[in-house]
């Protein structure tokens, strides 16, 4: 299934070559990619490089409409001033939005802003499309609408056909070789009777199909228990990777791009639930970032925007709103009480603890098997690390400390196996 | 050889050839086969037999195989998610909760932006935290679906558009005429409202308000005018008072604030190691109320005495402290009022004398007698008055009378429901049809509103702004904790755009506030301050003393043009109260003593409010229709009750455990209503009882829900007596109707049956040893007798890290049964019915058990002595003792939940370990686990464990419970599981809340702080019987008590259960001769009668 980005390493390897080969063979780049991080730092958020409005206007072909470079300069200094100071075309882009621009003045030296200056003037929109080299992709985006399935009993269908097809014309051609060695005419069996001709001739090899059919329907079989939850293997993956609504990949937001899981997640270290992050949290970045790097990411973002009823061309929110509705990978059951503030804030346990490795995965993926058995053999070999530090604890694992000597003290130890700690 | 032959007929005997071949084919004729094939229409039906069975396997296949798919659960965040809510955490809000009747400050708690629970108010200065149940039950009426979800006109639902615009063409009509407009209020404490209402009468002159109460104070208002020129209710502080004589004032339950009054007198109540006395309490009345039952001496009075009492209580007083005395009459309790006389009058200026009577006279002499006792100033303080009775009688009955003549020509119904509440001879109903505009702003088709043209519904107060004046210089603030459900609109913004004010109510409230509230006070100096605090803290208190009060009565009561008198008010300065005035009292003794009781056969009737229904405003939330009546332990019903001595020979006693109880016709001038007659130990000879607020035909869903409406309505029976509404009559004719019906009680044993559950004690006996009436349970061993406490078949076990605890005070717990509506609130327990609770099914995790003494001795050996020496074999020992005192017992009350015994008898009997012991020392029921044997229900002592005997939750016969309304599920607390059938269930000590305190504690990185963590029982407790904590910190306030408090016992102490509940004893402030001979003197009495 995970398909893309099979080989992370090959990726990272071929971005820093990239990266490395630019450095050495253009040292005007350097000067750049200051400007491209200052701008992704203090600008990206209202600005984009197309035309397109976020919170400030688009700033393709920017320097084709201010008066002069240097005005740029200062308004990007402090535009507050230049209004003030009563510039006609200051005064005039004022009332482009309600919203005033940052006064970069106290954040950003003169060269900075040079550097901006120049990283937005010498900016180029890249090509779309898959680039090889650049991210190692090898996937395909997924197509919409055709099932696998269907596409394979079709071709089994059309086989059929054929088989019928070349039996009629093999025996049409047999009856006219017959009637020209003069033999009898051959008569005409039925499909069945001759399966079964075959099969009383070809025992073996019917032996042998019967096994591989059986085998196959009892491997499906095995999966389909195994994904119904009747049998679970603490050790090895579960791996229910629901298809999302939105092909969002955590390969790309918490690997690639290093975001903290708190950021959409924020709900983890407050309340029982992570929390999904609603639509407005997706906008805080993508207001700016419209388009996807990988193929399909593009129309990835426009449903974000379509649930948040944002036009991205105009840069305000004027559609209707309509929820995301994700599915729910890790589902406990509704008797099971689980509080993810307890385990990470308190327990101070990783993520990936529960939930695996998700900035390598692409579709998310339930890894563990999320069982009681799982549960309480987790409580029964883990140590808090939080506990000694806590003054909540401390009279409890000094008491603990006293009675199990030298042993380690897990949470069961503390009473987190008692059966109220997730049942009521 | 069988040499006999049998033959069935003479065509076998002679066996004959036909007879051979019809005897050899199977069928006696030939089938009709050919004919049923020449049915031509049955070949053109496609689907034979074998296709019908193919069809039936394949989609029993085939559904069987959906079906075992891991179901796909989705996750849908908020689009834009509001900035204070994280799903998965509560948010609390401060509101105010008013409903005409009660007033309290709460906090609502929401989860994901919907209102679950209501807990108490800490902060505020008269409800100090505490609920009632009507408070605790009232987020349910939020999501009650019987509420309208659209305005109406003549009974067609319409738009507020189209109703605005009808009726603003309407009002202008009349307005243009000068016809009268008049708007029918409940008691309006709300300073805004009362702004919206002058603006609108500014827009239509002639509109008029009258207030009136379903139940009314207004002869007491009436009273204060006479005694001290001003038409207020005062305070009252019974924290301060040492006596308190209460003649039929249910104070606990009902009467004038019985959430603050239920806090002050549990103050005067509690004793521990630093305080050794306690006020004693004398209660005259009729029914057993609440307050009755919580009383040192009550006496049982009747309906026509109630005056007398007052009077004679006056007379002994005054002899006493030296004034005239009244004309009177000698009264068979004439002893305990000349005690409580002595008592009042030692106490001076500490004791406190309320009537609960709506008779101006009876209040005049209760005045004069707090008078005497100067309690002016101190224990009753007129200068800070209660504004939440504010109904008038007088001009209610006048407006009926206008109405009735067809002048009014518009009546705007507000928060009142008179065709349901109003006396029968007052004829509302009629009246109303002579009005030509009716407008109700219910929330719901009631009785009233469903026979106005137009219902413009008001939002819930949980989706609403309202401030509230309570008492003088106390404000409190509402606010909106939900989006409307439905489409309707706040009463004020409908009135106000009916003035042609188009501003929304909240900004109008703001407006006001900095105009009217802000200056009163000088703690913030910015507006938006003060408004914040005053929103975040729920309740303020305004600098005392200042004459901007904005809400006197006076403007209201009198239904005089509310804009004519708000400029008049302005220029009258406020006359300072001065309690001082004498007023003739023989006027009113005269009338008191021409007040004629019923003669035989004829009963006096009381009417009274039940502490769940109360004055029927929510007779359609199901959580208050469950709770056991306090005394009676009746659910679902009202009913007569009636002495048993006055019932035996004529109905069922309802004795061993019967539930059959006869069925009898009340008239009372031509009103007649058919209800059935419940025994009443305590009810005065010659007097019944019938609880007001039931009979809500149009009081929603849940009559329909159940079957039937729940109750008969008591209300016609109201008697106008000296312009004022007796809650009474005083002759009830009582017939029996020849039925009998089954009555859903929870408790059915009336008394301890001399068993040591409960214990008590008297104040000397306690004030001599603290140990009183709490001796230690003994065993006997081989190494002679040892203390319970110390003796134990098990190891004990260990509790390292907290071992939660909670202690009952029995002197403070007061079984108003607030806390069971909490506990239903916050752990999702079914509602199970009428006929299930008949069944002994019902859910509630706490329930309050409510003892009757007995003739019997109370310590089990003693009572088998007497029985010894009086020849009365064993099983009448037993039965007698199930049978009170008829007269005049006294009431103990005790809530039992799961007591969490460290050696639990229902652990050890569970085949699947589907209960036991957790390491904080919390008995612990895990519902996934159990398979429902009962075993554990069977072999618990306490007997609170409570079984799902059916799918509550989706089984058609019990659509009453709030899980199977699409909104009514909108209440359930989703940190709690909802239970399915099969399930034992049972009080889980909060585990939630312990679990959140804890985590709390946890990610602050700091020690649990003691009373950090409440159960929900403890947290709506009025009077704070219930403490909860960690018995392992040693300074945690439980841990405190368990050591110094000699009155802690555990029930049932002696079977070893080591429970972690434990109770402290129950001190009556009476004479120990009359605690411990009082039996016998019944006895007497009852051979008498």
């Amino acid at each position: 299934m995970d398909t893309l980005f099979k080989k992370p390493k090959k990726q990272i390897f071929a971005i820093f070559s990239f990266l490395f080969l630019s450095l050495i063979f253009s040292t005007n780049n350097a000067f750049a990619a200051d400007g491209e991080k200052i701008f992704k730092q203090n600008c990206a958020v209202c600005h984009s490089l197309g035309s397109n409005k976020i919170t400030g206007p688009g700033l393709a072909g920017v320097f084709t409409r201010v008066p002069s470079e240097q005005w740029m300069h200062s308004w990007i200094k402090n535009n507050d001033k230049m209004i003030k100071s009563g510039d006609a075309y200051a005064v005039q882009i004022s009332k482009f939005d309600a919203s005033q621009m940052t006064i970069f003045e106290s954040t950003l030296s003169d060269d900075d802003i040079t550097a901006v200056m120049k990283f937005i003037k010498e900016y180029k929109p890249k090509v779309e499309g898959p680039v090889v080299a650049d991210t190692g992709n090898t996937g395909t985006p997924k197509e919409e609408g055709v099932n696998p399935l269907a596409i394979l009993i079709g071709v089994i269908a059309f086989l059929i056909v054929i088989v019928a097809v070349l039996r009629g014309v093999r025996h049409s051609l047999k009856n006219l070789q017959n009637e020209k060695m003069g033999l009898p005419e051959e008569e005409a069996i039925g499909p069945w009777t001759e399966l079964k001709q075959w099969i009383s001739s070809h025992k073996r090899t019917t032996t042998v199909i019967i096994l591989i059919i059986t085998g196959g329907l009892l491997t499906s079989a095995w999966y389909g228990l195994k994904g119904i939850g009747v049998y679970a293997d603490p050790d090895q993956k579960m791996e229910y990777h629901p298809e999302q609504p939105i092909a969002f990949s955590h390969k790309i937001h918490a690997g690639d791009n290093a975001i903290n899981c708190q950021y959409c997640h924020s709900g983890v270290e407050r309340s029982k639930t992570a929390g999904i992050p609603s639509v407005n949290v997706c906008m805080n970045c993508h207001k700016g970032i419209s388009k996807g790097k990988l193929p399909g990411g593009t129309e990835e973002i426009a449903k974000i925007y379509a649930a948040a009823g944002w036009d991205p061309e105009k840069g305000e929110y004027n559609k209707p709103q309509s929820p995301i509705k994700w599915v729910k990978v890790h589902n406990l059951q509704d008797f099971v009480f689980f509080s993810h503030q307890q385990h990470v804030k308190v327990g101070k346990q990783e993520c990936a603890t529960c939930h695996g490795d998700v900035k390598t995965m692409t579709t998310v993926a339930q890894v563990k098997p999320l069982t009681m058995g799982w549960c309480i053999d987790c409580h029964k070999k883990t140590e808090v690390p939080g506990m000694k530090d806590n003054p909540y604890y401390e009279s409890l694992h000094k008491k603990l400390a006293e009675k199990y000597k030298g042993q380690p003290i897990t949470v069961d130890k503390m009473g987190g196996i008692d059966c109220v700690r997730c049942h009521y | 050889m069988a040499t006999k032959k049998y033959w069935k007929g003479l065509e076998e005997l002679n066996n004959n050839p036909e007879f051979v071949q019809k005897a050899n084919s199977e069928f006696a004729e030939q089938l009709p086969v050919e004919k049923f094939l020449e049915d031509k229409s049955l070949e053109n039906d496609g689907t034979n037999r074998r296709d019908f069975l193919k069809f039936l396997g394949f989609s029993v296949t085939a559904a069987s195989l959906a079906a075992c798919e891991t179901p796909v659960n989705k996750a849908i965040p908020y689009v834009v998610k509001p900035e204070e809510i994280t799903p998965g955490v509560a948010n609390w809000y401060a509101s105010t909760y008013f409903d005409g009747n009660d007033y309290a400050s709460i906090i609502v708690k929401t989860r994901e932006g919907r209102p679950i629970k209501i807990e108490g108010n800490d902060l505020s200065g008269i409800t100090k935290g505490g609920t009632n149940a009507r408070v605790q039950a009232s987020v349910l009426s939020l999501y009650d679906s019987s509420r309208l979800s659209a305005p109406m006109a003549n009974g067609n639902l319409t738009t507020w558009a189209t109703a605005d615009k009808e009726i603003g063409n309407k009002l202008a009509a009349i307005a243009a005429k000068g016809g009268a407009i008049r708007i029918l209020s409940s008691t309006i404490i709300s300073p805004s409202t009362k702004a919206v209402i002058a603006e609108f009468a500014a827009k239509y002159p002639t509109t008029k308000l009258v207030t009136y109460d379903a139940v009314s104070f207004s002869g007491m208002v009436k009273a204060n005018a006479q005694s001290f020129g001003q038409e207020v209710i005062p305070s009252y502080n019974f924290d301060k008072a040492e006596i308190i004589v209460s003649i039929g004032a249910d104070f606990l339950a009902n009467w004038l604030s019985p959430i603050e009054t239920a806090g002050q007198y549990a103050k005067t109540r509690k004793v521990g190691k630093n305080k050794k006395s306690m006020s004693r309490h004398y209660q005259f009345e009729s029914n057993l109320s609440l307050t009755g039952a919580n009383a040192d001496y009550r006496e049982p009075v009747k309906v026509s005495e109630h005056g007398k009492v007052a009077v004679n209580l006056y007379n002994a007083v005054a002899k006493i402290v030296g004034g005239s005395s009244l004309s009177s009459s000698a009264l068979a309790c004439d002893n305990t009022i000349a005690k409580a006389a002595k008592d009042l009058a030692d106490n001076k200026g500490k004791s406190l004398v309320v009537s609960g009577s709506n008779d101006m006279y009876v209040q005049l002499v209760v005045n004069g007698i707090n008078q005497m006792l100067d309690n002016y100033g101190k224990t009753i303080d007129i200068e800070n008055p209660n504004y939440t009775r504010q109904g008038d009688d007088a001009a209610f009955a006048d407006l009926v009378a206008e109405m009735a003549s067809g002048k009014v020509d518009a009546l705007i119904t507000y928060n009142t429901n008179p065709v349901y509440t109003a006396p029968a001879a007052l004829k509302f109903a009629d009246a109303y049809n002579k009005v030509g505009l009716r407008i109700s702003l219910a929330d719901r088709a009631d009785e009233t509103a469903s026979m106005a043209h137009y219902i413009c519904p008001d939002h819930n107060y949980l989706e609403s702004w309202n401030d509230f004046n309570p008492k003088k210089a106390h404000y409190s603030l509402s606010q909106p904790t939900i989006s409307p459900l439905f489409s309707t609109r706040q009463a004020q913004e409908t009135l106000l755009k009916w003035s042609g004010n188009n501003s929304d109510y909240h900004s109008y409230i703001q407006k006001n506030w900095m105009e009217r509230v802000f200056p009163m006070q000088g703690k913030h100096m910015i507006f938006n301050d003060f408004w914040n605090h005053s929103l975040h803290d729920g309740a303020i208190e305004v600098g005392k003393g200042g004459d901007m009060e904005m809400n006197g009565m006076a403007d209201s009561v009198k239904a005089a043009p509310l804009a004519v008198k708000a400029e008049k008010k302005k220029e009258e300065p406020k006359e300072e109260a001065k309690p001082v005035a004498k007023v003739d009292l023989g006027e009113a003794a005269a009338k008191i003593a021409a007040v004629k009781g019923a003669s035989e056969p004829s009963f006096e009737l009381a009417l009274y409010e039940k502490v769940g229904i109360g004055n029927g405003n929510q007779a359609n939330n199901p959580w208050l229709q469950e709770l056991p009546d306090p005394i009676t332990k009746i659910t679902w019903d009202n009913y007569v009750t009636m002495s048993p001595l006055d019932m035996e020979g004529k109905y069922d006693l309802m004795e061993r455990q019967d539930r059959e109880a006869s069925v009898v016709n009340v008239t009372v001038n031509g009103t007649t209503v058919k209800l059935p007659v419940v025994p009443q130990p305590g009810q005065a000879r010659g007097t019944i009882g019938i609880a007001v607020g039931y009979g809500r035909d149009k009081a929603g869903n849940l009559s329909m829900r159940t079957g039937s409406v729940i109750g008969q309505n008591a209300y016609p029976f109201i008697q106008l007596m000296n312009g004022s509404m007796m809650y009474g009559a005083l002759d009830a004719k009582v017939e029996s109707a020849n039925e009998t019906v089954e009555m859903a009680g929870t408790q059915v044993h009336h008394t301890l049956m001399g068993r040591d559950i409960v214990k008590e004690t008297v104040l000397t006996e306690y004030q001599k040893d603290a140990k009183a009436g709490n001796a230690d349970e003994m065993l006997v061993t081989h190494s002679g007798k040892v203390k319970m406490s110390e003796v134990d078949l098990w190891d004990s076990f260990d509790r390292p890290g907290h071992k939660w605890g909670m202690t009952v005070d029995l002197n403070s717990c007061i079984g108003c049964g607030s806390c069971v509506v909490s506990c239903t609130a916050e752990n999702n327990v079914a509602v199970v019915g009428k006929t299930q609770v008949m069944k002994t099914r019902e859910m509630h995790w706490l329930r309050i058990d409510r003892y009757y003494t007995t003739k019997w001795p109370n310590e089990g050996k003693k009572a088998k002595e007497k029985a010894h020496e009086e020849g009365v074999g064993a099983i009448d020992m037993y039965l007698d003792m199930e049978n009170p005192d008829a007269l005049n017992p006294k009431v103990v009350f005790q809530p039992m939940l799961c007591q969490h015994c460290n050696h639990a008898p229902c652990e050890n009997v569970c085949p699947v370990l589907a209960t036991n012991h957790s390491s904080d020392g919390l008995n612990q029921m895990t519902y996934n686990r159990c398979v429902g044997t009962r075993y554990c229900a069977n072999n618990c002592p306490y007997k609170v464990r409570r079984f799902n005997w059916f799918n509550y939750n989706a089984n058609p016969d019990f659509t009453f419970n709030p899980t199977q309304d699409d909104l009514g599920r909108m209440v359930l607390n989703p940190d709690v599981v909802v239970r399915s059938r099969g399930v034992m269930e049972k009080c889980s000590m909060c585990v939630q809340r312990i679990q959140g305190g804890k985590l709390e504690a946890k990610k602050a990185e700091r020690k649990l702080k003691d009373g950090e963590i409440k159960t929900a029982c403890q947290q709506s407790c009025p009077t704070n019987a219930i403490i909860f904590g960690d018995l392992n910190d040693e300074e945690s306030a439980v841990a405190v008590l368990r050591k110094e408090d000699e009155r802690n016992f555990y029930v049932l102490e002696e079977v070893g259960t080591k429970p972690t509940l434990s109770y402290l004893t129950k001190v009556r402030n009476c004479e120990e001769a009359e605690f411990h001979n009082e039996h016998e003197a019944v006895k007497e009495e009852k051979a008498g009668a």
